[in-house]
């Protein structure tokens, strides 16, 4: 290489740092300056969200979506009308969702960041209980609204109190899943279960509220067995589930071990009379992955869209935007009735004030993709979203299409189809 | 060196004055800086000292341990039982130093059994005392008490800093001491030949497990004060394996050698971290990876070798055939990023960033290269680049 070559490279490396620097002058951040905006041309989102690690499935096929879908409908309709400005102002995100790469200790720091430094109006809740857990102090002492999407569980609600800017959406465990699911096995007939579950948070939570619902409903657990994240076999545990003579087997743990012992059943022709899947028999990829064999899987949830009169044209817009195997027959109805109950609150406080937004959220009941939909408030804390809003609990695959088969309760009649029973064999090639 | 002999060293005292006002700089930064900044500046601290810590065993001895996520989850749990969001059972300091105790008598158990294996083997050993540390305690909560994760106490972020300052500091000092001490010395010889250090009077596994065990302390302080700003934890976050593989790769993105070289390696290495997650979500792992990639390849002794190298090359002129590659890297990088900002130029803020930061890098490297180029200029060593 020689000399004049190196030089003149040397210069252009030079020149070209300098031109980046230098568009980089205009920079000016929207609230860069600390000091209250006269007027405002737009609102900011921002987020500390799984975008790689374990939790990026919720990014992905969770809560991610519906967000973006949910700010792209706000904007193509002219923005947020907010009396305050007296203007609709189009809501902007993109720059302000950082990753939090799945650890908690990095979604803490980043929420403080969104909240102190960017200053961002609102920011949208992590992913996963945990963090949920650990996001919601940081949220109530700088007073942002967290409407919580991928996430809940029966342990947070003695903390809600001293949380009021809470507001949980999914519907969980004894919240009202595993209640709707002990009278379904009355209904049915089953009076003997086993339950798989996953060493962590969720596991324990799910088999223990079902121990006690099932106790409660004269249920007996023939098996109760826990299995750690990175299970690679679970053939003994079906053999041993299978031995016990249950009618139903409960799979408490995630997408990828409820995959692994759903497939594991399909090979050794391991069947039950009900089986129960937890995260992940609700996914719309499900049929792709599992093809007929997913006929007669009951699966937390649950909604369709038969469920309520908007529910049909949730599912068209979504599929209009989304390919086949993005939808979420769980929690997308949940958060989409969420940003919708949102949306109305902000307009309805006619400003960007979370602690006003807050209060219009907790005292007010709005239309939404769910029908009237409010939230169960805890004291002067947070709050959960209304049971009587929920679209359903307890799903079931039949024809390949997900229906909800809750047994009519206090809380209202949610059943889109009669529950098969017993499940079919598994089918044969 | 004696510690006397050494205390009235010229060199000792100057950078002693120095750190001192790095430490006083830093002590007055949560009155003029925001609250995220603090914490920021807490995590780095968190993760610079639990690099000195590894490094003061694990750096002379040559012994790879992959125990300190066990230390510093230990730490977390203990603040988890003691300082639980109902209420605190003790004093914050207290726990703290419980805690550093606890890590301690740890570090003993686990040196006492595990020091007598060598290599792979001690490192796969103490990689898996984290695992069953983690796994009994699921255990335990599942089938003893029930519990489903542990709320802690939410402490104030000034005072949170300020503790992990104090952990810092009390590191630095015992890492400092120790290196300059008879027994880093023994410890030295320990990582040179075993054997022959034993043959001399040392008494080798007295000596690596008491360091080993000095050590954990630190690790397990940290745990204990960083909890409270979790406020949530469980046995996967407290000992999460991510904190026995960090303290390794920064001391090596810094450099093992010298004193300075793990900290100021950790300091950078988990900035960074920070800045390419928050500015650059969706591209930073693959910008991580090849920027340690490229600090593996070019820079095998980290970021202080490679200013020894130059600062050699300022004295005695460029080794031969030293072709400055780590130049010609920052130079690829800028340019990458700020092609990267300029097609995705429709993104407004991420432009500007990566635009920023793209810009930056080239000035870097561009700047370092026409550097090298220059001093061989001047050098008349015309064959050591060209």
């Amino acid at each position: 290489m020689s000399k004049k070559i190196l030089i003149i490279f040397s210069v252009i490396v030079l020149l070209v740092g300098g031109l980046f620097v230098a568009c980089d002058e205009e920079d000016d951040d929207v609230n860069g300056n600390g000091e209250p905006p006269v007027t405002k041309d737009e609102i900011i989102f921002g987020g500390s969200r799984p975008i790689t690690g374990g939790n990026a499935i919720w990014e992905e096929v969770g809560f991610g979506p519906l967000y973006r879908l949910w700010i792209s409908e706000v904007n193509a309709a002219g923005g947020l009308y907010i009396a305050e400005y007296g203007t609709s102002l189009p809501i902007v995100y993109e720059g302000y969702i950082y990753d939090d790469t799945s650890d908690i200790g990095t979604m803490t720091r980043q929420l403080e960041r969104l909240m102190t430094v960017d200053e961002v109006d609102f920011v949208l809740s992590p992913a996963s209980t945990a963090s949920l857990f650990a996001g919601a102090p940081i949220f109530s002492k700088y007073e942002y609204v967290m409407l919580c999407a991928e996430g809940g569980a029966t342990s947070i609600e003695d903390q809600l109190y001293a949380l009021p800017y809470f507001f949980g959406v999914l519907n969980y465990s004894n919240r009202y899943q595993l209640p709707v699911f002990a009278d379904l096995c009355l209904e049915l007939g089953i009076d003997e279960v086993a339950m798989i579950w996953i060493q962590d948070l969720h596991g324990i939570e799910y088999a223990g509220v079902a121990a006690t619902e099932f106790a409660n409903a004269g249920i007996e657990v023939l098996m109760s067995k826990s299995v750690p994240p990175d299970v690679s076999d679970v053939s003994l545990l079906l053999l041993e589930a299978q031995a016990s003579g249950a009618d139903a087997l409960c799979m408490f743990a995630y997408p990828d071990q409820n995959f692994l012992i759903i497939g594991t059943m399909i090979g050794m022709g391991i069947n039950f009379d009900a089986i129960l899947v937890g995260p992940g028999g609700n996914i719309s990829a499900l049929p792709g992955i599992f093809g007929p064999n997913i006929e007669g899987l009951m699966f937390e949830g649950a909604w369709n869209c038969n469920s309520t009169p908007g529910a049909q044209a949730f599912c068209d817009l979504f599929d209009s935007v989304y390919p086949p195997g993005t939808g979420d027959w769980w929690g997308h109805i949940l958060y989409w009735g969420g940003v919708q109950f949102f949306e109305q609150a902000i307009v309805e406080a006619g400003t960007l004030d979370n602690t006003v937004i807050r209060d219009v959220m907790a005292t007010s009941t709005f239309d939404t993709v769910l029908g009237p939909t409010w939230f169960d408030m805890f004291g002067d804390g947070g709050g959960l979203l209304a049971i009587e809003c929920h679209a359903g609990e307890i799903g079931q695959w039949q024809n390949m299409v997900p229906e909800v088969i809750d047994p009519p309760n206090q809380y209202g009649e949610k059943r889109t189809a009669d529950p098969w029973y017993p499940k079919p064999d598994w089918p044969t090639e | 060196m004696d510690i006397t002999t050494f205390t009235s060293n010229k060199k000792f005292w100057i950078w002693g004055i120095s750190l001192l006002a790095v430490l006083a700089a830093l002590a007055t930064l949560p009155q003029w800086l925001g609250s995220y900044y603090v914490i920021l500046l807490k995590d780095i601290l968190m993760l610079v000292l639990i690099t000195v810590s590894w490094v003061i065993f694990s750096g002379p001895t040559g012994y790879m341990s992959l125990a300190s996520a066990a230390f510093f989850g230990v730490g977390v749990y203990t603040s988890a039982l003691l300082l639980p969001m109902t209420g605190a059972v003790l004093p914050l300091l207290l726990v703290i130093v419980i805690a550093g105790l606890v890590s301690f008598i740890l570090g003993l158990l686990a040196g006492a059994l595990t020091l007598r294996l060598k290599g792979i083997y001690f490192a796969v050993f103490t990689f898996g005392l984290v695992l069953l540390i983690q796994r009994f305690l699921l255990w335990f909560e599942m089938n003893i008490t029930h519990t489903r994760g542990r709320f802690v106490l939410l402490v104030e972020d000034n005072t949170i800093f300020y503790v992990m300052l104090a952990i810092f500091v009390a590191t630095l000092l015992t890492a400092y001491f120790i290196r300059r001490s008879k027994f880093g010395l023994a410890l030295q010889s320990i990582g040179l030949n075993e054997e022959a250090a034993a043959h001399s009077g040392v008494n080798v596994t007295r000596v690596k497990v008491i360091t080993f065990a000095i050590s954990a302390v630190f690790m397990g302080a940290a745990g204990a004060i960083y909890a409270t700003k979790l406020t949530y934890i469980d046995p996967y976050i407290a000992f999460n394996p991510l904190f026995s593989f960090l303290p390794v790769l920064m001391a090596i993105f810094g450099g093992l050698g010298s004193f300075y070289g793990p900290i100021i390696g950790a300091a950078l290495f988990s900035y960074l971290q920070e800045f390419l997650k928050t500015e650059f979500p969706f591209q930073y792992m693959i910008i991580f990876g090849l920027l340690l990639m490229a600090v593996i390849v070019f820079m095998p002794r980290g970021l202080v070798g490679l200013v020894q190298r130059l600062l050699a090359s300022l004295k005695e002129g460029p080794e031969e055939k030293s072709t400055p590659g780590w130049a010609i890297i920052f130079c690829l990088f800028g340019i990458l990023g700020g092609l990267v900002g300029w097609f995705i130029f429709r993104e407004r803020r991420g432009a500007r960033v990566l635009l920023k930061a793209g810009g930056v890098v080239t000035l870097i490297g561009g700047a370092a290269y026409l550097l090298m180029f220059l001093l061989t200029l001047l050098g008349g060593l015309g064959g050591g680049y060209f």
